[in-house]
């Protein structure tokens, strides 16, 4: 512990002089910002799931961050934690002076008020199964909560985590949602961070207002308003005439915006491309034994699995469809630059048609088989369909007859809570909601999770098993690489895409804006400076 | 008259609850709000939670049965998304898209009755064949193009008007000209016609054999008399614009009821999509009364035969 402790002191300083920096020179003028969504827009912790991430991040705060480039954690409102017991008790000292947008301190009885909200029934958070393993919270005095499971959580800093996506365990105001009630705190919401709350008209704006000398990072703008904009070409017509200062905008625009001179930044490796193939559950209800790639023959279902990456021209995908920002990969739900990963992991499962139709033809389908592609557009993942369109038409050279299903995901996602998709495929971007592969995974393939969405595996189920209880961080990384990695690479689980970026436009008023690598979607609002 | 007035309200309280019913139907059959609301890790007892929360485990029949006897009492219920009360939400949006409708038509008026009355004047000539093109491009060109066009033109060449969003009267202006300039080429059109056939009437002959000022014949005698088809025309359009300017609003990102609608219609957020049909169709039959009232108004041969 006493390197974090080192950095977080060296952090805690660093903000302390942007703090005093920044009093000199106060917020200044609005930043307009247009995205496309705004998810559920709901403001309290048990009704947001994750994918308000973008909005709410300048308004709320976690007990803790991550240096992006260590993945260590650091401290946030919580200067200083201890974790004992082999992971099983985690203390979190609380920073003193931290105050709420209404002038209330923040105390530790807040933080077990938001833990307890996000994990009770019927909570809409991403975070519930998580939190559920609390066995209890005990306040021991206003600045410290200790946090006890039954079994070890040795990653339970990562659910508290303001520096990944969708980790929005921002710490709520106990006194406030008590006395406003929650639907007084839903039209008028409260938390920490650097931009309060002003005014929220749903589906068109959110606005927030600068926290003067607030403790962490004076913003540098005083507004910051949230425009919502469907149409990817009004956005970018909103920034080149100046109606908008940054964009959200698909990597399938790049060339078009690098021509008319706007400027853009990319944001590395925010999410994972892949194909999942569903029906991989044989101990489900819903299993289906005929589907050709979880057949009961798992050596059959794995060369299936196999041919239908060989099929695919990953490197194409990546160019075409992501207008060439993401890295082609084979291993799974790893990013290039992760001490995880090896260059053999990394290396994509290679474009061979004539073999995938050979290994199809070894295992009794010479003539392919029928399948279906499910067309599902995710938030801030618009390129999906296209991908699976495009993944669709390489296994139709093979002899697959794929028959193309445009659905809905308020429809799709009742499919993956029942299961009900066993020989179907579908286009799937996962953001990095958690720094280890097996973290996302254990919510992806893991059986005994609360819901697994794509596969499982009793010997997937033995790593997860390990991991989880494993504190050594070096020691979870030789699990990763040499045993997990390796096996999930032979394994082939579904079709292997690779790593996305995403691009940012922004207009002539943003300065700097230093991004959290592998972080989807638009933050550190707080640090984006006024350009010279 | 008031019989005829007491029946047509009452079949447009009957084509309301048909409405109502209908689409109270059609958004069940889309999908379930509790699969969006909630994560995909969530488990089947947070499903059956919200579900009972937002009263959705109920029998359809019932969910119907509450549904009606709540709009009744003027209840429209709140949304499953923000859980705020629908008529909030419908109040919020209702300005924006009254601000747009009202402008659009106005502009479609004041473009579409004028050019139209001097075309048919003028009918051959250079005016008339400029008009005519004005209406076939006007009817011809998608509103999403022509706003992408206008905002690309007036935004980002010129620099001199907003690209998007509601703010300053500035803000209007290209919206209002993408919704316009559709029904103003259509007014154009049936002023046009109306005027024609008006032109060549015994009364307008006579007018002018009387020596009046050729103006005071157009204005006074001539678009008086052609303007009936219009006004009817004009007003359904304007009811129309309320609901159905999605395509505008959402190229220019404008907070409307359209948009308020369609996005509650990709979020299943029931209530709020059956309310907004309810008031578009409420404005709809209203519109449609009116009409049929002012028709009777203006035109005493259809008054005379209904009594």
């Amino acid at each position: 512990m006493r390197r974090p402790l080192r950095i977080g002191a060296l952090i805690v300083t660093a903000s302390l002089l942007v703090v005093t920096s920044e009093a000199a020179t106060p917020p200044e003028g609005t930043l307009t910002v247009a995205v496309a969504t705004f998810g559920n827009e709901r403001w309290l912790p048990h009704l947001y799931p994750g994918a308000e991430d973008v909005v709410l991040k300048p308004w709320g705060e976690n007990l803790l961050s991550r240096d992006p480039r260590t993945g260590e954690l650091s401290p946030m409102l919580a200067e200083r934690w201890k974790v004992a017991d082999g992971g099983r008790t985690w203390t979190f000292y609380l920073r003193k002076g931290v105050r709420f947008h209404n002038g209330t301190e923040l105390t530790a009885e807040d933080v077990k008020f938001t833990f307890t909200q996000i994990a009770r029934e019927g909570s809409a958070s991403s975070l519930a199964p998580e939190f559920r393993l609390i066995k209890n919270m005990e306040v021991e005095d206003p600045h410290t909560i200790t946090v006890r499971f039954d079994k070890p959580s040795v990653v339970f800093g990562n659910k508290v985590n303001q520096g990944l996506f969708a980790s929005m365990a921002f710490i709520h105001s106990k006194r406030y949602i008590e006395s406003v009630k929650e639907e007084g705190a839903e039209r008028h919401p409260i938390a920490t961070g650097p931009f309060r709350f002003v005014e929220h008209v749903r589906g068109d704006r959110i606005v927030y207002e600068a926290v003067e000398n607030h403790w962490r990072a004076t913003p540098h703008f005083k507004r910051l308003v949230f425009l919502k904009v469907p149409e990817p070409s009004t956005r970018m017509a909103m920034l080149r005439a100046g109606s908008a200062d940054v964009i959200e905008i698909g990597g399938e625009y790049v060339d078009e915006l690098k021509k008319v001179g706007v400027r853009t930044i990319t944001m590395p490796n925010v999410s994972w491309v892949y194909i999942i193939l569903g029906g991989q559950w044989p101990t489900k209800p819903t299993y289906d034994p005929k589907v050709p790639w979880a057949q009961p023959d798992a050596e059959k279902a794995r060369k299936v699995r196999l041919a239908l990456n060989l099929a695919v021209d990953k490197q194409a995908i990546m160019q075409r469809m992501l207008g060439g920002l993401g890295t082609a990969l084979g291993s799974w739900l790893s990013y290039p630059a992760d001490a995880w990963n090896t260059e053999a992991l990394k290396k994509p499962y290679p474009y061979d048609p004539a073999k995938a139709k050979a290994l199809l033809a070894e295992v009794g389908y010479p003539n392919g088989f029928e399948t279906t592609m499910n067309l599902t557009a995710w938030p801030g993942r618009g390129y999906l369909p296209d991908v699976g369109e495009a993944v669709a038409t390489y296994w139709e050279k093979i002899g697959l007859r794929v028959k193309r299903r445009p659905v809905d995901r308020a429809v799709f996602s009742a499919d993956f809570r029942a299961r009900s998709y066993s020989g179907v495929a579908l286009a799937y971007g996962a953001p990095l909601v958690a720094p280890e592969p097996w973290e996302v995974m254990y919510r992806a393939g893991y059986t005994r999770a609360a819901l697994c969405l794509f596969m499982e595996h009793p010997r997937f189920d033995e790593f997860i098993d390990r991991l989880s209880i494993q504190p050594s961080h070096q020691e979870r990384v030789r699990i990763m690489r040499d045993e997990m990695g390796p096996w999930l690479y032979d394994h082939v689980p579904g079709v292997a895409i690779g790593a996305a970026h995403a691009i940012v436009g922004v207009g002539p008023k943003v300065g700097e804006w230093p991004l959290i690598p592998g972080h989807m979607g638009f933050h550190n609002w707080e640090y984006v400076t006024r350009a010279r | 008259m008031g019989r005829y007035l007491i029946g047509r309200v009452l079949q447009t309280v009957l084509s309301m609850l048909v409405v109502i019913s209908i689409v109270f139907f059609l958004t069940r059959l889309s999908g379930n709000p509790v699969n969006l609301l909630l994560d995909v890790n969530a488990t089947q007892r947070d499903h059956e939670i919200l579900m009972h929360h937002l009263g959705l485990d109920q029998p359809l029949p019932v969910q119907y049965a509450i549904y009606v006897k709540n709009i009744l009492v003027g209840d429209f219920g709140t949304s499953v998304l923000t859980r705020r009360p629908v008529t909030e939400h419908i109040w919020e949006r209702l300005p924006a898209t009254a601000e747009l409708g009202f402008v659009a038509m106005f502009l479609s008026v004041l473009i579409g009755v004028p050019l139209g009355m001097y075309s048919a004047v003028r009918r051959g000539g250079m005016l008339d064949s400029g008009a005519r093109v004005f209406a076939v491009l006007g009817q011809s060109m998608p509103p999403f193009w022509l706003g992408l066009m206008l905002i690309l033109f007036f935004g980002v060449v010129l620099g001199v008007l907003p690209a998007g969003g509601r703010g300053g009267p500035l803000h209007l202006i290209l919206p209002a000209l993408t919704l316009g300039y559709f029904t103003s080429a259509a007014i154009l059109r049936l002023t046009r016609s109306a005027m024609l056939e008006v032109l060549g009437s015994d009364y307008i002959k006579f007018a002018r054999l009387k020596g009046l000022h050729e103006q005071v014949v157009l204005w006074k005698h001539g678009l008086k008399n052609a303007l009936l088809p219009v006004v009817t025309f004009a007003v359904m359009l304007f009811v129309q614009f309320l609901g159905g300017a999605v395509v505008t609003e959402t190229v220019f990102a404008w907070p409307g009821l359209g948009r308020l609608i369609l996005e509650s219609i990709t979020t299943r957020d029931y209530p709020i999509v059956q309310a907004g049909v309810l008031v578009l169709s409420a404005l709809y039959l209203t519109g449609n009364l009116f009409v049929d009232m002012l028709y009777s108004y203006l035109n005493p041969k259809i008054r005379h035969a209904r009594a």
